[in-house]
Parts: structure tokens; C-alpha cells; sequence
């Protein structure tokens, strides 16, 4: 065509005024602000514009797969859905200026679900899928956020959010902060040869509670603090010129100095110790205590943790679950992450159970025989909130079945008492009876395997539930490995079986993301409520966790918490990188909304809910909400696809 | 193919076409991959025609391009398209005598005009004498950039792009159909200034 031949002859040697116009238009809006001007001018070359009078149909179901991308110039696009039941359509969603549609539908080479119609009149880019395919393989950035659709707008707003949070928080710090930067002093170190005298003397001379004992390589093979100090005081027969390599805690606890504050936090929680050591390249480069710790903030986990472990009586642990809820609201307050959250309640919850079971033993007497207590459900995940039910079990070893019903008969009434501590410290009692007080959870191995096995098995909508909650299941008190082997035949036969995988996936379809109709959320009332709501846990968390838990199950993953069980996906190449994170992403968001509303709620004096009037949110977290329970739609989608479903 | 031009002046006897814009409608969409654009050069109003023959383009490079080269460029990316215009009457004799008088050329396109075709669709609309800043307001087409050839072009082509749209919904299908009903619309205004 001559008309061509001219244009590849003269046009290119123009910078053309409106291929620079249109870019500049695009360039307001992401990806295209992000992206390289060579690529963008690219778009803008292979672009045609075109117009559509309000009520023109742009795609719809019937024109086949999908063969254009386009991005609205100017006016408004609307999804419409054809109601199967009901008959008529309703508007499932908006797009307007600078925004690209339908990237779902282009990329799975398949037609829209939605027809596409022009709300008002409108003008609007398209790009043919040849160079739509192109592109994405020049830019990143465009691909980046094809793959991702309106998730790296999430990215966006994540960094504004953070970036507000620093501004109010100022240099306060967080627990994502280094350890390096925390501990600025020098550590203040000895030989093992020292004198126990001249040990605390340096101590005292540099005001620390603690003095590192090291090698000739600066290696920390001991720690000597306060605490060791009270002991050797107490002792009255200790000789002060000793060496303190006699009195220290040999082999101290590291961690390098990129390591979090978080990390220490914990590492402290579960080793119920005041210090940590940091160590590069094998030498002593620092020591973090508590007190650097939590100074600033007072958040005093360690001392909790002891506490609790320590704690005399069930009246204490009744009281300091109080505690535990005023640590967490100050945690968030101090913009520590949901599951940093849930994990610190996980691990202090876990003592709690710990110190039940334990308490309970010691006034009821020893049963005599070894068992293991499980949790399953969130605490098996380790993703409990303040709000939260018991789920538990036990497990011992039998060698028949005749065995195994007498040791039911002796463990059974410790079991139901435990259940009934466990209650008053907070821990509700399951409304469906999963609790190791119930006969039916009060186990051998071999016939925990068999129950399981018959999930596997037969999957009836009941064992499809069950599944969902027992094969979570993980010891928080007890001998490990009895589970281990339980979890080890579950992932062995859900591999094997993919009419059970199938099931399961239906399943984790059941729950739709309440989004992508009219107004952006689909609001149902619940009782009497006044604003129609929607459910945070059952609508927003549960299709990651079912998803994260089909996927981990099928692919031999015998991690539990649904945030590792993507992390271990996205290695095993299972779900794309970029997915991954933005599941991570959305999944954390959800559980932090939903936790910030359990602190207005006990504030408030309310009861625990979880359901929330997006009404109620500001506008960035109602965007980033919208935004987090469209990834859970991809997730859920992409489970359809796997399962063909 | 939609056509503007700048000028040195609205004299169509004296003035010089200074730069060309256009744009191309094809099935209905503005093709960004095929546009026109050019500055001409005119620091010699005598250029012979000559330069052609020798197919060498004197300092075309600094300001602009050859003006007849430039036209030739034109006339070779329009080929046999119909062109559309605002106000066409005066691109059609501007660029009639400098295709004349640079390259000896008659330009015979048929030509079509927006401002026209604008109140014979909208009939409703009241606009006396519209220019294309009305019909611009009247749309609320968010232009870029005015008073380039290019960026009139692109506008004036999307301009075509909702009138072609509302020609299509009173069922004017052809531009046959649509040449039809604009010269009823010129006798009845004919008619109308007439009393």
C-alpha cells in the first residue's frame, strides 16, 4: 500500500505532534507513566482511535476470543452480565479514564464473560493483540502490570500508605527495623578466663545488663547477665574470683545483623531470653536486649511469654489475656504487620494452651501415658486473632484398637477439663464439638490415619469440610512426630488423589469475593443490622486459605500457614512470582482490616465481628480492599482453570 | 482522510500553506500508525519547478521541508481517499493552488466538511456559525493541543468519528447516502438565508 511505503519512508523521521499528544495523555495514568518512552511511543504507533456512542456494544461474549486491548481515552466504559435466574443484566463494573480493559480475557486467549458497553459517549484506544503480545514481551513494566491487572496499582498504594505511616510515625522505629541499627553501643565483651569480679565490674562500669563471653575470634560462646548475676548472688558460696566462664549460658543465641527486630522479638518470646547476640562472619558484632527492644514502645512480649509460662494458677492466665489484647492493639498502633500480629498471638497463645495443659496435669494428676495435643483450624495456621474458638485434639500411640480405647477411657476426662480452662482463658468452645474432650478427637495414630484416609476417600460435602479443618493440624504440646507422620500420609494420598483435589477446589470456589458488581462491593445484611456489610473472614480470607491449602496439599507442601504455603508455592513454581506476592499482598491487607476492626470493636465495647461497611473505611483502604478481593477472585479463578471447573 | 492546514493567511489567493496535518479513518478508527505531518519551507516563494525535475530538494533540511516534495509526499499518503475537513472549502483551494503551483498538479479528491456535516446531524444543536472550538465544547473532546495541522487533524478526525457514528444511527450508511442529504441541507439553508 503506497500509503504505508510514505509513512515508513518520512513518517518515523517526524516526531509525530499526535503520537507525542496521546503519549503525554498516557503518561498520566500507570503502567504508562512507568513506562520507557520507546515502548510507550510504540503503543501509541500501532494504536487506532476509536468512538463509541453511549449504548454501543465494545466486546462482548459472542465476538469470540478476544482480539484487541483497549485503554478509554475519554468517557466510561461498564461491564454488563446477563442474569442467568433472574433474566435482565446489571452493571458489574466501571472503567474509566486511562484505565485498560479486559487484560484477563486477552491474556487466558479466551472471550470477555462481560460485555463491554459504552456508558457515555466514548473514545477509545485499541491495540491489536499482535502488538499487544509485543509489548508485553518489550516492557516490563507493561507486562508487570498485565500480569498483575489492577494488583501493581495495589503496589502503588501499599507505598503511599507506607509512606504516610513513616511520616506520622517519624523516626519511631518498627519492628522491621535491623537489628544492626539498634544496637549501636559496643557490645561489651570478655574472655571465658575473666574474673567474675571484674566481669561485673565492667558491667557496671558501662551501665549494660549483660557482658558477652568470647573466643580469640571474637566468637560468643557464653552470655553472663543480670539474671545469671541475682543467681550467683543468691548462691552465697560463689567465689567472686572464679572465672565467669563458670557461671555463664554457654552457647548464646545469634542472629546476624540484617535480621529484624521482629525476628529478635520472637526469637526472645520462644527461648524466654532477654538478649541476643549479633553475629557477622563469625565474630560478635552486637547484642539487642529486650529493653532495646521494647523501650520505645513498652510492648513487653518477653516478659508476657514468661509470665504466662510461669504462671501459678489458671486464675493468672485468665488475667493476662487482657494483656495479650492491650499488646496487641499497641503492636498495631505501632504499625506492626498482620501477620506479625497473628503470629506473636499464635506463639503466646501456644504457651497459653502450653501452661493450661500443664496446670491442669499437675492438679489432676499425670495420666501415664504420652500424648500429643493438636489444634487445627487457624491455630493450626498459625493465623489466630484475639477472636478465636478452640479446635483441638489429642494423639497417642496404641498398638490396637483395644488398647487405644482404654487409653481414650484415662485421657479423656484431663481432655474435658483442659477444654474447660481453656474456655475461661478466652478460648471459646467450638460450637461443632472439635475439641479433644469429644471422644471422636481423642485419637490414636492409627486411627486418626483411617479418619483421614476416609476424607480423602469419600469426599462428601461434610469430609470436604473436615478436611478443611483437620488438615491443618499441627502439635502445640507433646511429641511432634506422630503428627508429622499423619501429615506426611495426607499429603501422600491428596497427590494421588485428583477427584479429591477436584472437590476441594469446587469448594474453595464457594465463596465468592464480595466485589465486581455495581458500586465496587456486593453488601449483604446480616441480622439487624442497619448497613449492609461484608464479611472479612469468610469472603476475603477464606478463598486464600482455602486456595493456599488445596495447592500446598496437592503439590507435597507440608507447611500450614497459608502465607508460607504461597511463598512455597511461588519456589515450587506452582503459582507465578508475581502472583504470589500479590495474593501475599491482598491476603495481608484483609486480615489487617479485619483486625483493626476487632480493636474498635473491643474498644467500643461490641461484640468480636467480622463483618465491615466499606462505607466505614477512608477511601484508600476501601480502594486497596476492592483491590485485595479482586485478587482473591484471581486466585479463585485460577483454580477453575487448574481444576477445569 | 482528514486534512488541515496552517496558513500565512486566510487569503486564498495571496497565502501560503505552511504546514500540513493529517490523519487517517480507516474501518471506522483513527489509525495512529499512519499520520501525516509536515512543515514547509518558504523562504523561497519563486521555488521552480525545476528542483523536481532534478530530484535534487534544495536546504530542505533547516526550517522544513521542500514544499513540493512535501506535497508530493502528501498526495502519495492520501492516494484516492475521499478528504474530510473543517471549514474544507478553504483546505480544498489552498491546496489546490499550491499543488498547482508547485507541482502543476490538479488536485480533483472530492472533498467533504465537517463543518457541515456537524449541524446537518445535530439539527437540534443551535450554533451560529460554529467553529471548531464549538464543536470541540460541544462534544467535550478533551484536546491536547489547538492550532497545530496535526493536532486540528487528529481533532477534527475525531470529531468525524461521532458524526459518521450519529450517521450511521439516522441511517446514513454511505458517504454517498450522506453527500445526498448535505446538499438537501444546502438548498433548504440556500432557501432559508434567501427569504
Amino acid at each position: 500500500m503506497s500509503k504505508m511505503d510514505a509513512f515508513d519512508q518520512a513518517g518515523k523521521t517526524a516526531v509525530m505532534q499526535n503520537i507525542q499528544g496521546t503519549m503525554q495523555f498516557l503518561q498520566r495514568f500507570p503502567p504508562f507513566n512507568q513506562m520507557e518512552n520507546a515502548h510507550l511511543a510504540y503503543l501509541v504507533e500501532q494504536c487506532q482511535l476509536r468512538f463509541y456512542a453511549a449504548g454501543d456494544s465494545i466486546i462482548k461474549p459472542a465476538d469470540g476470543p478476544v482480539e484487541h486491548f483497549f485503554i478509554v481515552k475519554q468517557g466510561r466504559v461498564v461491564g454488563e452480565r446477563t442474569h442467568v435466574v433472574k433474566g435482565g443484566t446489571e452493571t458489574t463494573f466501571e472503567i474509566t479514564r486511562g484505565e485498560c480493559f479486559p487484560l484477563a480475557a486477552l491474556l487466558g486467549e479466551r472471550a470477555t464473560r462481560t460485555e463491554h458497553i459504552a456508558g457515555e459517549d466514548t473514545f477509545c484506544l485499541q491495540l491489536n493483540k499482535a502488538a499487544f503480545i509485543r509489548l508485553f514481551a518489550l516492557s516490563d513494566v507493561f507486562r508487570d502490570f498485565s500480569l498483575r491487572g489492577v494488583s501493581s496499582l495495589l503496589d502503588q498504594v501499599n507505598q503511599q500508605v507506607q509512606r504516610r505511616a513513616v511520616e506520622t510515625l517519624g523516626n519511631q522505629y518498627s519492628l522491621n527495623t535491623r537489628l544492626g541499627e539498634l544496637a549501636m553501643r559496643h557490645p561489651v565483651v570478655c574472655t571465658p578466663a575473666t574474673s567474675l569480679r571484674e566481669a561485673v565490674r565492667m558491667m557496671d562500669e558501662s551501665q549494660v545488663g549483660s557482658i558477652v563471653i568470647v573466643d580469640e575470634q571474637r566468637f560468643p560462646v557464653g552470655i553472663f547477665t543480670l539474671r545469671d548475676l541475682r543467681q550467683v548472688v543468691a548462691r552465697a558460696e560463689t567465689d567472686l574470683d572464679s572465672a565467669v566462664s563458670g557461671h555463664m549460658t554457654a552457647s548464646p543465641f545469634y542472629l546476624p545483623p540484617q535480621a529484624s527486630a521482629f525476628d529478635a522479638a520472637i526469637a526472645m518470646t520462644e527461648r524466654h531470653i532477654a538478649h541476643v547476640c549479633l553475629v557477622e562472619d563469625r565474630r560478635l558484632c552486637g547484642v539487642v536486649s529486650e529493653r532495646d527492644l521494647f523501650s520505645l514502645q513498652r510492648v513487653d512480649l518477653v516478659h508476657l511469654a514468661r509470665t504466662i509460662r510461669s504462671a501459678p494458677r489458671l486464675d493468672n492466665l485468665v488475667a493476662l489475656r487482657g494483656e495479650i489484647g492491650q499488646l496487641v492493639e499497641r503492636m498495631l498502633a505501632h504499625g506492626a504487620s498482620s501477620t506479625q500480629i497473628t503470629h506473636i498471638i499464635t506463639l503466646l497463645n501456644d504457651h497459653t494452651v502450653c501452661r493450661v495443659i500443664e496446670l491442669a496435669i499437675e492438679d489432676k494428676g499425670d495420666p501415664g501415658v504420652p500424648f500429643s495435643w493438636l489444634c487445627f483450624g487457624s491455630e493450626g495456621r498459625r493465623e489466630q486473632t484475639l477472636h478465636t474458638d478452640q479446635d483441638n485434639g489429642i494423639l497417642f500411640e496404641a498398638k490396637d484398637a483395644v488398647e487405644a480405647a482404654a487409653i481414650r477411657e484415662r485421657l479423656l476426662p484431663l481432655a474435658q477439663r483442659i477444654n474447660q480452662d481453656l474456655a475461661q482463658c478466652g478460648f471459646s468452645l467450638c460450637k461443632g464439638n472439635i475439641m479433644a474432650g469429644n471422644p471422636e478427637l481423642c485419637l490414636s495414630r492409627s486411627e486418626w490415619a483411617r479418619r483421614f484416609s476416609a476424607f480423602i476417600r469419600e469426599a462428601t460435602p461434610e469430609n470436604l469440610l473436615a478436611s478443611s479443618i483437620y488438615f491443618d493440624l499441627r502439635v502445640v504440646w507433646g511429641d511432634g512426630r506422630g503428627c508429622e507422620q499423619l501429615r506426611h500420609g495426607i499429603l501422600e494420598q491428596v497427590a494421588d488423589n485428583r477427584l479429591f483435589q477436584r472437590m476441594m477446589a469446587d469448594n474453595a470456589l464457594r465463596q465468592k469475593p464480595p466485589v465486581g458488581r455495581f458500586r465496587e462491593f456486593v453488601l449483604t445484611r446480616s441480622g439487624n443490622d442497619k448497613a449492609a456489610t461484608l464479611d472479612l473472614k469468610v469472603q476475603g480470607l477464606t478463598p486464600f486459605v482455602d486456595g493456599a491449602r488445596l495447592l500446598a496439599l496437592a503439590h507435597g507442601i507440608s507447611a500450614n500457614n497459608t502465607l508460607e504455603r504461597l511463598r512455597q508455592l511461588v519456589e515450587k513454581e506452582v503459582i507465578d512470582p508475581l502472583d504470589g506476592g500479590a495474593f501475599e499482598e491482598a491476603y495481608h491487607f484483609i486480615q489487617q482490616t479485619r483486625m483493626q476492626q476487632h480493636q474498635i470493636q473491643t474498644r467500643q465495647n461490641l461484640p468480636y465481628s467480622n463483618r465491615v461497611d466499606p462505607d466505614d473505611l477512608n477511601d484508600l483502604d476501601r480502594r486497596i480492599l476492592r483491590e485485595s478481593l479482586r485478587q482473591a477472585q484471581r486466585l479463585q479463578s485460577s483454580l477453575a482453570l487448574r481444576y477445569q471447573l | 482522510m482528514v486534512l488541515d492546514l496552517e496558513t500565512s493567511g486566510l487569503n486564498l489567493n495571496r497565502d501560503q500553506v505552511l504546514s500540513i496535518g493529517a490523519v487517517v479513518i480507516e474501518d471506522g478508527a483513527i489509525d495512529f500508525g499512519q499520520q501525516f505531518e509536515r512543515t514547509l519551507h518558504r523562504h523561497d516563494h519563486k521555488l521552480a519547478p525545476s528542483v523536481l525535475i532534478h530530484g535534487l530538494a534544495p536546504s530542505a533540511i533547516a526550517a522544513g521541508c521542500d514544499p513540493a516534495q512535501a506535497l508530493l509526499d502528501l498526495m502519495e499518503f492520501i492516494g484516492d481517499s475521499p478528504l474530510l475537513a473543517f471549514h474544507a472549502g478553504f483546505d480544498q483551494r489552498m491546496l489546490g493552488r499550491a499543488l498547482k503551483d508547485s507541482l502543476g498538479y490538479k488536485l480533483q479528491h472530492p472533498f467533504m466538511d465537517v463543518a457541515e456535516l456537524a449541524p446537518l446531524l445535530n439539527p437540534d444543536v443551535v450554533l451560529r456559525d460554529a467553529g471548531l472550538d464549538d464543536w470541540i465544547a460541544h462534544f467535550g473532546l478533551q484536546v491536547e493541543e489547538r492550532h497545530n495541522a496535526s493536532a486540528d487533524a487528529q481533532v477534527t478526525a475525531e470529531i468525524a468519528l461521532i458524526l459518521f457514528s450519529q450517521a450511521r444511527r439516522q441511517l446514513l450508511d454511505s458517504p454517498r447516502q450522506l453527500e445526498q442529504r448535505l446538499q438537501g441541507w444546502r438548498r433548504k439553508r440556500q432557501q432559508h438565508h434567501g427569504l
